[in-house]
Formats: C-alpha cells, sequence, structure tokens
C-alpha cells in the first residue's frame, strides 16, 4: 500500500510541469464523530441545505455545514442506529426512506428532537437467508414514485431466497414489482439525467469486469443465478434461456433475448475492480463542463470515473474515463448537491481499497478551471466522434498517429471474472478536427460489435498545448450505429 | 453431460509429486494474511512452493533461517524506503532460504528449493511495507509429516438434502488426491454429487486434537470409523463445527463425506493439537479459520470486541443474532434486559441478562455470520423459531412450525415507534388483527427485576386464537409458572397444555418475565 502511494509521489514529480487532478477537482476529507465508524454507504440530500449519510453500520446521521467552505464547519447529528446496513436514502414529505438488508423502511422524527422514532415498513417481501453477501441496494424515486432495489446474489453463484439477484420496484402503496432478473453483486444504484436507472455490479461469475448496467424493465442482467424466481414473476415472462457458459455476450445475445448486456464495462484493474456508487450531475455547470454525465466510484481503487452514454439502435452503451482519484477510503455512496458538490463516502471493511482509511466522508469541488478532457465519444459506423473540453490543436489531434486503439471483451463464463480475450488491434486511419476545434472524427479499421474499445490519445494537444488530463477512453461498443 | 475430467490436476500432480512436496499458499483478499499459518516438510525434501496473490495488491513470501526476527528485517527495509522500492522490497540478507518474486495482484510465483537439513521452524514473511506484523507463517521440517495421506475419493451422483448411505451406492468415479488436501473442483461437477475422502491421518503424538469442519452443503467427519464432528443437511459455510477426539500417535483410518445440493459449493477440514495450531486439511480455507492458534472470530467474544454499551436509553441492533429467528431486532434496555425480537415471526424470540451485544463480528470485515448475545442467563421463551398467534382447534393441537428465513404466513411486519424513553414498541397485523408489542422494565436484571410485556390487539379477534408464551416443562409458581425452571412467566389466563403455555388472544396481554435468582452465567437452551 504504502509502495503504491510512495511511487505516486515518485512519477508526479517526475512530470511536475503536467496539470493535476486537483487543478480542477479538489477533495476534502471531513472529520467524523469520534463516537462512531462513519462507513458511509448511502447519501441524500435534505431540506436546508443538510445532508443524511447511512453507514454500514446501520446508522443515519444528519449533516451540516458539509457545503461550507471551510470543512470544520460541518456538524453531525445521529438520526437513528442498528438498521443492517443502509443502502439506499429517499427524502419525501418528511420521511427518510431507507433500504436496509430486509426492507425499505421509513423514518420519520415525530417530536423534533432531531431523532427519528417513527420506523414503518413500505416493503419487506424481498427474501433474506442470513449470507452476509446479501446486501440491498435501493435508490431514491423514479417518476413514478418508485424505489428501485438490487437485490445481491446469496453468494457469487446462488440464489436461495425470494428474489436474490434480482432488481424490483416497491411501488407507493408498497408493493413489489420484480423487474430485472440477472443481477450478481451490486454496488450501487441511481439514475441518469432522464430518470433512467442504472446500477453497478461486481466482477464474478458471469462478470468478466465490474459493470455499469441500464436496468430496462423486463430485461436479464447477465447472470443467471436467480432465474428460479421467474416462477413468482408471472409479468416477467417466462424464464429466459440458459445462457451458455464460457461464451461471449455479442453470442448469447443472439440466443437470450432478454439478454441486455452491460452498457459499460468499467475496466478491471484499469477502472477499477469494484464498482460502486453512482452520481448524475445535474448541478447545471455547477461541477464544471461534464452536466448530466455520471460518476461512477470505485471502492477498491478509492477513484472515481466519468461515463458518457448513448443510444445506439435502442440500446444504452458508452464510454469510461478515468477522472480523480486519491479518495482517502473505499468510496460507496455518493450524491451531488445543486451546487455542484459532491459528497462521497465509504470504507474498505471486508475489501480492501487503495485509500487505507477504514472510512471516510468526503468533498469534491470544481475548482473553476476546465480541464482538457474528452467530453463525449460517440460510436459512428466507422469510427468514432470525440469532442473535447477545450479546442483542441489540430497538427496534433488531426494526426491518426497521435492515437492508438486495441479492443478485447471477456470471456461470458461461470467461473468467476475473465481475463481480457479475442484482443485486436484496429487502426486509427483518420483523424479530421472540426471547424470549431472542439472536435474530431476518428476512422477506425475496424469496429467489433460486443468489444470494449480502448482508446489511447497519447499525442493530442489543446489549442494551449496541454495534453489531456486523462488521455484514455473505453468505450463499450454494445452497438455500431448505421449512420 | 459429466466431463469426465474431475481431478485431472490431481493426476497431473501426481508425476510431479514423486519429485516435490507441493505447497499451495494463498493470499487472502483484503485481509492482509497468508491462508496457510503453517505447513511442514521432511528435511532436504524438494518443496515446490506456489504462491499465488488473491489480493489487490503486491506480496511476497521469503522463508528465512529458523529463530530470523522477520519483523526486524521488514522494519530495516522501511529505514531506506526509496531503496527498497527499487529493489520491489525484497531485502537482502544472508538468513533467507527461498523467496517468490513481488507477486502482483490475481498472479502467482513458483519456486522449488530444498527443505534445509535440520529440524526446526521456520519463519516466512511478506516484507512490503506494513504487511509483516500480519503476514507471517511457520515452515515446519520434521521427520514425522502430520497431516492426511493417502487420501482417496469416491465421487457418487445423486440429489440429496441429507448425507446419504454412501456405502450403499456405487461410485461414479474414484481415484487419488495427490496434494493430500480435502478439495472439490468446481470446474466439473456444479451441482448434485457426493464425495467421500477416505486416507491415513498422521498424528505427531498422543493426545487431544480438535477438528473443525465446514461444508456447502452436509459434511461429516469419522476417526477410525467413529463419527467425530457432522453438519449434516442444506446449508452455507456460515458455521464451522467442531469436534473433539483423542488419538495415539500414528496413523489413523479417516473418512470425510459431502454432498452439494445445488448453488456454492465448498468443503473445510482443519485440525489442531497441543503443540500446533489451527491446519487446514482441505484446500479451501474458510474466512474465519483460526489462524495461529488465535481466532479471527471469537466463538464467545469477550468485552475486548465492539460492545454495545446500553446506557440510559435503550440500544436498537439489527443484525445476524444466533437463534433469533429471520430478521432479527436486538433491543439492549437500561437495567440489564435485553431481547431479540424477530421481524420474520413477529416474535419475541431470545431473553437474556447483563450485556447486550458485541458488534464486532459485524463490524469487522465483511459482517458474515451469527453472533450468539454477549451477557448471562440466555432464554429462549418458546424454543425454536415460531409465531406468536395461531388458531388451533383445542390447546393440545400442535404449535405451527415456522421456517426461520421465510416471513411468517399471514404476519405483516409494520415497523415500530420509539417512545420519548427511545423504547420501541413493534407493530404487525395478523388475520386482519392490528397488534402491538412492547416491554417495560421493572428494576434490575441482575437482582429481581422483571420484563413487562404488553401485546395490545386491536380489530376483530378471530375464534380459537392464542398467544403461545412459553414452551418446556411447565410449573405452576406463584401465580405463574417455571419454565424449565430457568425463568418464570405471569400471565393472566395462561393456560398449560403440555409444553406449551398459551393464553387466549385478547385485546390486551400483559406478561411478566423473570428470572428466579441472580445471574448463573449458563445459557438456557431448548
Amino acid at each position: 500500500m504504502k509502495r503504491t502511494l510512495l511511487l505516486a509521489t515518485l512519477t508526479a514529480s517526475a512530470f511536475a510541469a503536467d496539470p493535476k487532478e486537483s487543478d480542477y477537482y479538489q477533495i476534502t476529507t471531513f472529520d467524523t464523530p469520534a463516537t462512531t465508524a462513519m462507513e458511509v454507504s448511502a447519501i441524500e440530500l435534505l431540506p436546508g441545505g443538510k445532508l443524511a449519510l447511512g453507514t454500514r453500520r446501520g446508522e443515519i446521521w444528519t449533516v451540516t455545514g458539509a457545503g461550507s467552505a471551510n470543512a470544520s464547519d460541518v456538524k453531525y447529528q445521529r438520526f437513528a442506529e442498528g438498521q443492517h446496513e443502509i443502502m439506499g436514502l429517499a427524502w419525501k414529505d418528511g420521511w427518510l426512506y431507507t433500504t436496509n438488508r430486509y426492507e425499505v423502511l421509513k423514518i420519520k422524527d415525530e417530536d423534533g428532537d432531531g431523532r427519528g422514532d417513527i420506523f414503518a415498513t413500505v416493503c419487506d417481501k424481498w427474501g433474506v437467508s442470513g449470507d452476509y453477501h446479501e446486501y440491498s441496494f435501493g435508490t431514491r424515486f423514479d417518476k413514478n414514485g418508485d424505489i428501485w432495489v438490487v437485490l445481491c446474489l446469496t453468494g457469487s453463484f446462488s440464489s436461495n431466497i425470494d428474489f436474490r439477484g434480482w432488481a424490483v420496484r416497491v411501488k407507493p402503496d408498497g408493493t413489489m414489482v420484480p423487474t430485472c432478473s440477472g443481477i450478481r453483486s451490486p454496488g450501487g444504484i441511481d439514475f441518469d439525467a432522464d430518470g433512467e436507472v442504472y446500477y453497478t455490479d461486481n466482477q464474478g461469475p458471469w462478470h468478466g469486469a465490474c459493470t455499469l448496467q441500464h436496468l430496462v424493465p423486463g430485461s436479464f442482467q447477465g447472470h443467471p443465478g436467480g432465474f428460479k424466481w421467474y416462477s413468482k414473476a408471472p409479468d416477467m415472462g417466462p424464464k429466459p434461456v440458459e445462457p451458455k457458459n464460457k461464451s461471449r455476450i455479442v453470442a448469447e445475445r443472439e440466443r437470450v433475448k432478454e439478454l441486455l448486456p452491460p452498457a459499460v464495462y468499467m475496466v478491471h484493474g484499469k477502472i477499477g475492480n469494484s464498482s460502486s456508487a453512482i452520481v448524475c450531475d445535474l448541478s447545471k455547470g455547477k461541477f464544471g463542463p461534464f452536466s448530466k454525465q455520471l460518476f461512477v466510484a470505485d471502492q477498491s481503487h478509492s477513484n472515481i470515473s466519468r461515463v458518457f452514454l448513448e443510444t445506439v439502435n435502442g440500446i444504452k452503451q458508452g464510454v469510461v474515463i478515468p477522472f480523480v482519484k486519491g479518495f482517502k477510503s473505499g468510496p460507496i455512496g455518493g450524491r451531488m448537491d445543486a451546487e455542484g458538490r459532491l459528497y462521497l463516502g465509504g470504507s474498505d471493511r471486508g475489501w480492501g481499497a487503495k485509500g487505507g482509511k477504514p472510512f471516510a466522508f468526503e468533498r469534491v469541488n470544481w475548482t473553476g478551471k476546465v480541464p482538457f478532457e474528452i467530453h463525449e465519444m460517440h460510436a459512428k459506423p466507422d469510427g468514432f466522434e470525440l469532442t473535447f473540453t477545450l479546442p483542441v490543436d489540430p497538427a496534433t489531434a488531426g494526426n491518426p498517429a497521435s492515437y492508438s486503439m486495441r479492443a478485447f471483451t471477456y470471456i461470458y463464463q461461470a467461473d468467476y471474472g475473465s481475463p481480457e480475450v479475442d484482443s485486436l488491434t484496429p487502426k486509427i486511419t483518420g483523424a479530421v478536427v472540426s471547424a470549431d476545434k472542439k472536435s474530431v472524427r476518428l476512422t477506425v479499421d475496424k469496429l467489433t460489435k460486443g468489444h470494449v474499445h480502448e482508446l489511447h490519445l497519447n499525442g493530442v494537444k489543446s489549442a494551449e498545448t496541454l495534453p489531456l488530463l486523462h488521455p484514455v477512453a473505453y468505450y463499450t461498443l454494445n452497438e455500431i450505429p448505421a449512420k | 453431460m459429466f466431463r469426465p475430467v474431475f481431478l485431472l490436476a490431481a493426476f497431473a500432480a501426481t508425476a510431479f509429486a514423486q519429485e516435490a512436496r507441493t505447497v499451495t499458499i494463498k493470499t487472502l483478499r483484503a485481509q492482509m494474511r497468508y491462508d496457510t499459518p503453517e505447513f511442514t516438510v521432511k528435511p532436504g525434501e524438494k518443496v515446490k512452493l506456489v504462491f499465488e496473490n488473491t489480493d489487490d495488491m503486491p506480496h511476497n513470501l521469503i522463508i528465512f533461517q529458523a529463530g530470523t526476527d522477520v519483523l526486524a528485517v521488514a522494519a530495516k527495509l522501511m529505514e531506506k524506503p526509496e531503496e527498497a522500492v527499487k529493489r520491489d522490497w525484497m531485502p537482502e540478507d544472508p538468513r533467507m532460504l527461498a523467496h517468490s518474486k513481488p507477486v502482483q495482484p490475481k498472479a502467482k510465483d513458483e519456486i522449488i528449493f530444498k527443505a534445509p537439513d535440520k529440524v526446526g521452524v521456520y519463519p516466512y514473511v511478506c516484507t512490503f511495507p506494513g504487511h509483516a506484523a500480519m503476514m507471517q507463517g511457520k515452515m515446519r521440517v520434521s521427520l514425522t509429516q502430520p497431516g492426511l495421506a493417502d487420501l482417496k475419493f469416491a465421487l457418487y451422483l445423486g440429489s440429496w438434502t441429507k448425507l446419504p448411505d454412501f456405502a450403499a451406492l456405487k461410485p461414479h468415479r474414484e481415484g487419488d488426491i495427490a496434494d493430500g488436501l480435502i478439495q472439490i473442483k468446481l470446474d466439473d461437477y456444479k451441482n448434485q454429487f457426493g464425495i467421500v475422502y477416505t486416507g491415513k491421518l498422521v498424528a505427531p503424538k498422543e493426545g487431544d486434537y480438535t477438528f473443525s469442519i465446514a461444508g456447502d452443503d452436509g459434511v461429516r467427519l469419522s476417526i477410525d470409523g467413529k463419527k467425530v464432528v457432522d453438519h449434516d443437511g442444506v446449508h452455507g459455510t456460515t458455521e464451522i463445527k467442531e469436534g473433539k477426539v483423542k488419538l495415539t500417535a500414528g496413523a489413523h483410518d479417516v473418512r470425510m463425506e459431502y454432498f452439494q445440493g445445488t448453488g456454492d459449493a465448498e468443503i473445510y477440514l482443519a485440525w489442531k493439537g497441543a503443540d500446533f495450531a489451527n491446519t487446514p486439511l482441505s484446500k479451501w480455507v474458510h474466512p474465519q479459520a483460526g489462524v495461529g492458534g488465535k481466532p479471527v472470530v471469537k466463538k464467545k467474544p469477550g468485552k475486548t470486541g465492539i460492545p454495545l454499551i446500553v446506557g440510559t436509553e435503550p440500544i436498537v441492533y439489527r443484525n445476524f443474532i444466533t437463534n433469533s429467528g429471520g430478521r432479527p431486532i436486538a433491543v439492549g434496555y437500561p437495567g440489564g434486559f435485553n431481547l431479540a425480537w424477530s421481524a420474520a415471526h413477529m416474535n419475541l424470540t431470545l431473553l437474556w441478562r447483563g450485556d447486550f451485544m458485541d458488534a464486532a463480528l459485524h463490524w469487522i470485515d465483511r459482517g458474515g455470520g451469527e453472533q450468539p448475545p454477549l451477557g448471562d442467563d440466555l432464554l429462549r421463551p418458546t424454543g425454536d423459531v415460531s409465531v406468536p398467534f395461531a388458531i388451533l382447534e383445542s390447546t393440545e393441537t400442535a404449535w405451527p412450525k415456522a421456517d426461520k428465513n421465510n416471513l411468517a404466513e399471514g404476519y405483516s411486519w409494520k415497523g415500530y415507534a420509539l417512545d420519548a424513553k427511545r423504547f420501541p414498541t413493534f407493530s404487525y397485523e395478523w388475520n386482519g388483527v392490528k397488534v402491538t408489542d412492547r416491554f417495560d422494565t421493572g428494576g434490575q436484571a441482575s437482582a429481581g427485576g422483571k420484563l413487562i410485556r404488553t401485546l395490545k390487539l386491536t380489530g376483530p379477534i378471530p375464534a380459537k386464537a392464542f398467544l403461545r408464551i412459553a414452551a418446556g416443562t411447565l410449573q405452576p409458581e406463584g401465580g405463574g409458572f417455571s419454565v424449565d425452571g430457568a425463568f418464570t412467566v405471569t400471565v393472566t389466563g395462561a393456560q398449560a397444555a403440555g409444553r406449551n403455555l398459551l393464553v387466549p388472544a385478547r385485546a390486551e396481554i400483559k406478561i411478566t418475565y423473570a428470572w428466579p435468582g441472580g445471574i448463573t452465567g449458563h445459557a438456557h437452551q431448548h
């Protein structure tokens, strides 16, 4: 651990002139009450600029002053305790809705002393067998007032009790609607700017790497361990065809019509090893130039990556790009407020984190300076279109030799994880800079459906000769557009 | 549909095993430990050490001369970290006997070396900064090689929920296990098979030995034809079962039986003796296996864990609690009264007095496993997990059984409310009846205090509806009943029906629980 830090320091000093992430985004680490381990696993915004933090120890803390420029203004009050892991928080009409291991439970402070008094069950209809792996992650409310819950399998492989390995919706009246099968081990769940629901899944059986997945009602998300519950979900139709072991997702999509490929692979070892919180930037520019994009945390690498998604042939796919690293523990819960303050917290308990601290509650602020970054990456029939946050230098950005590409996929298999396989080296045959110098059209020989396309842009400079802050992008090409 | 390649890896190893003893040591993910705290080799024999790094950070494994202070070696590297980084934290020390290269996450290294000729204990350690304190082990060089020898397996195919009589079945395939470790090859059979392992267990000397087993699913260990410990049925590996046996020095017949239903499959066997720590005899090592003689998770945690100390207000703690039904809620009240109430069965499941709960099992590492209460005089008023109310043809009708994990049928959990003193009142519905259940305390639990439970029922109460208050040997005592001599319970209108203490359901039922005397320190189990 220390070795890694030390190496990072040496590397950084050798290139001291290059821009750093902290020139653009700064991490503030808050002190937390000494009486607890603030292993933040869920964050919600409360009225009046307050926050609610849910923790793995099952406590809920309300926080004031976390938005202040002075980090020491932060104050905590314990709102509730004794819940079995809070993995979702949602505020509505004076109630704090929580997703814990057993249920969606809403909590209210009736006597106004700042502590919850009423703990009312909303829905407890999913199964819990007593295995620690059976975590339950919940959202806030969707457009219909529903809370979405992703239910981790009993272990890596199996589903021992009702709807483990499924995504369900909890309706306002408390009924539970089984919505997607194929979940393995979620690390987070949240909405994009359009209110579509995504969750992160973790490397393991049927998951070559961690993923960001789009929860489309009726879909099968990849892990067949929970197929038996189709018998209790008549609205989901018949059980899908079993996927073939040691195949590829792109091939199994032809056989298993309900199979929805991951929108984005969070490439193992490069982007992270343990995807967790999803945070959408709805701050209208207060968090920088990445409005409406998704920020996905990684518990193991103690970082956040940035995801841009598009819809091609009716399904979601897109690109993941490193964003900010150096969090003090393993992020699990995250939330951004309207002022563009991204709150993040987590713990390294049971699964190590690079950060090194057992738990942390932190904040990321944009400094107001625009980094030179890929802004968006769009798939094209014969390549990609890149847009940038700042005008590019046409000489370097227009030179195909400034780019290199690798493409690969993962084995779709019942064994744990997968190496990168079927590796190819597509050739960049053209790079045309637009008139406004904000975008580049790359032609590639050739694209491979179903592969992750790993693009390196080591030679690309901005008009002001800056290198890219993150000169690598991983695009998951589920579909190749016709035009 | 079954590919006949089971244990191919083990067969392949046989050829090599004649030349070198293969020892595989893995790192445990995120635990800063090796999975193997010690292993034994013979003097001068050729050893092939496979070092697999399953962790998320790089590690090494360096074996030193007997008596080397490995912590000091590691500390010395830290004095000049820049130089150590250049050497990838490899020490320069004449006492090094053999070492792996630095192994990146998810990678492995193999080294072959000759074991020292001299009998003794040779320490091994990871010298990456900060690792040495926990990442240590011992290579014993010994003339006797304790552990399993001549290990064979017989594989059976079939669908069982309990261990079958394997002797009456015909094995699908039989073979040897060259590395002498109990194991399952997941790549081949995933579901519906059984394995009987047989071999010799060599005890280094006469004495008591403790065997730990865990299985997913059923497992049974027998030595010299006698059962030592078993854990039959369909289950996960949460629980490690232990059995003790006295062995003479030398070889004993060992037989381990195992079956896999569906889903996850694992088998674990380990032993410890008077002068050696818990040592795995299986390829898979249970994550809660004792290491270096110190169990990672203490069976009976002391005050050194994370005790939840009750102050002036009750503490609510929802987690996995032993014998407390599904979805338990533990409450520790001022005065030393504690209980667990199941939100799957809507019933009081445990009562105890004194200290409340130790959260260490759930708040250190991933939080798996059931934690027993911390205090004394544990009671299970109604024995096995059961529902509070039932409609009975007669009071002699058997009380309905409940499944531990599934939500009780006909019940609907509504949550709980905390009053100004933070005392919870649990709410649920049963058969259209709204029920609240709360507990108040009187005095000190250690000195004649009482726990007063009040159930309130709103709505039309069905005919022949009963509340079961207790189950056990019932003796009238002071207007109430003594249950198994362990506690007394007093309820107006209660009637003993065999082992069940019942009261007809009514709008309000008050129950008083009390322990007969001072704290005994004994758990009362049905």
